[in-house]
């Protein structure tokens, strides 16, 4: 599949706005504008992505549900034939919002929780009490009958607390658990000395959690790093080789424009003035992720050919080219 | 006989151009077997089927599995026997990936 591009993106993320009510110390957002879509123009956006083959959006932000008019949004993406999901914090979720969630059409929902314990949790995100009520969000989704998962993000607090994660996520019914690679985006880079692994810890992380991921049968533990690929434990979920990012998906921030993914900052058309498959086919910074040329170790590496670099998006935040190897490999 | 569903969770589309090169390829006689024309996507999974699985695909709708064979056989030239080995052997793929069930 590397070769062949799709007629469209599978799945789009979509920000909604960049309002928000945490504080979180690794946002990629922050410094992203505060213009947004209106509804309409949003719903006529969302049509034509729908009319061009894109078959799941997933909305993000900031914080969606700070948008007055998310169930509207959500609705008309559910009408436009869009598996409709949703990262959020979970603060505003209680059993009366998770039922209306599900009316507007709502398939999963993703809730942030970084750690098992609730004092880190709610340090990291900025905001006390936000650990309970993200689980309390959890259940009430999971009681209105939509699907859950929690989204992790890697970081120095909680790379040794997998069995932790894994056991919050059962408790609380969740389908899924993400774990994310740190990103050095936004407020990721300007804190990523206190908070990212070192290439050795980030090895011992993934053999752990690929050793997880195999023997949880309940739980779909994702991974989603293409650097996994020099551990020899191969991913079978893994749907290409290298990042996902302009191969199956696309980011659009809320002002509408679009970029290979949320932690790329190439702006490559906007969503409102622009063809989406016409981006995506004829886009020249697309063109360049699906073809990487390896520069440095990269171009020796006998796993280059699985992992096609690692993540494009943190070799463009820490060496400003994306065809430089990922700073989280461990391959010397 | 039981008929085949597909399970609503599975997003699915066709691969438009890589469909209509993959018509192309055949009517000149040459093979297509390696080419995706249809893209299933679950959950953070995505299988890509050849034309022969996407025209299979396409009938995993009601029907039982000697029904979609005999659809199959309307239209397309194929042995009928080897086209039902074929046809068995992708639906337990499909089921043994739950993109299918049986009621």
């Amino acid at each position: 599949m590397s070769e062949y591009i799709l007629k469209a993106p599978l799945t789009i993320n979509w920000a909604l706005n960049n309002s928000c009510n945490f504080s979180c110390r690794h946002c990629y957002s922050r410094v992203d504008t505060g213009d947004e879509l209106d509804g309409p123009t949003l719903k006529e956006c969302l049509t034509r992505a729908a009319r061009a083959g894109v078959m799941a959006v997933n909305f993000g932000g900031g914080e969606p549900l700070l948008r007055s008019d998310i169930l509207e949004i959500a609705r008309h993406a559910a009408d436009a034939g869009f598996r409709v999901s949703m990262n959020s914090n979970g603060y505003l979720i209680d059993g009366a919002m998770a039922g209306r969630l599900k009316e507007a059409g709502f398939a999963k929902i993703g809730i942030s929780i970084d750690s098992h314990v609730a004092d880190v949790h709610d340090r990291f995100r900025g905001m006390p009490g936000s650990h309970v009520r993200a689980l309390a969000a959890l259940d009430h989704l999971k009681g209105a009958g939509i699907k859950t998962s929690i989204s992790t993000v890697i970081c120095t607090f909680n790379h040794t607390t997998i069995p932790d994660l894994v056991k919050m996520a059962r408790e609380h019914g969740a389908s899924q658990l993400n774990f994310h690679n740190f990103k050095c985006s936004g407020l990721g880079m300007a804190n990523k000395d206190e908070l990212d692994l070192s290439p050795a810890q980030w090895k011992d992380f993934y053999r752990d959690a690929m050793t997880w991921k195999q023997e949880c049968t309940d739980l779909d533990i994702s991974l989603d790093d293409p650097i996994i690929a020099s551990l020899g434990m191969r991913d079978e979920t893994a749907m290409v080789k290298g990042s996902v990012c302009g191969k199956l998906s696309l980011n659009i921030k809320s002002n509408g424009d679009i970029t290979p993914c949320g932690f790329i900052p190439a702006v490559i058309g906007n969503i409102v003035r622009d063809d989406l498959k016409k981006v995506w086919h004829e886009s020249q910074v697309l063109d360049q992720l699906r073809h990487k040329t390896p520069k440095g170790k990269c171009a020796s590496c006998s796993d280059y050919a699985e992992c096609l670099g690692g993540c494009s998006a943190r070799a463009l935040a820490m060496t400003g080219d994306f065809n430089n190897p990922d700073p989280h490999c461990w391959v010397p | 006989m039981k008929r085949i569903v597909r399970n609503p969770d599975i997003l699915w589309r066709e691969e438009d151009d890589a469909a209509a090169e993959a018509a192309a390829l055949l009517e000149q006689g040459g093979e297509a077997g390696e080419i995706g024309t249809a893209i299933l996507f679950a959950d953070g999974t995505m299988v890509t089927l050849n034309l022969l699985g996407t025209e299979i695909w396409k009938r995993c709708d009601g029907l039982t599995e000697e029904e979609l064979v005999t659809a199959l056989l309307e239209e397309f030239d194929v042995e009928a026997d080897v086209l039902r080995h074929d046809v068995a052997n992708f639906l337990q793929e499909l089921a043994e990936k739950r993109y299918i069930s049986y009621v």
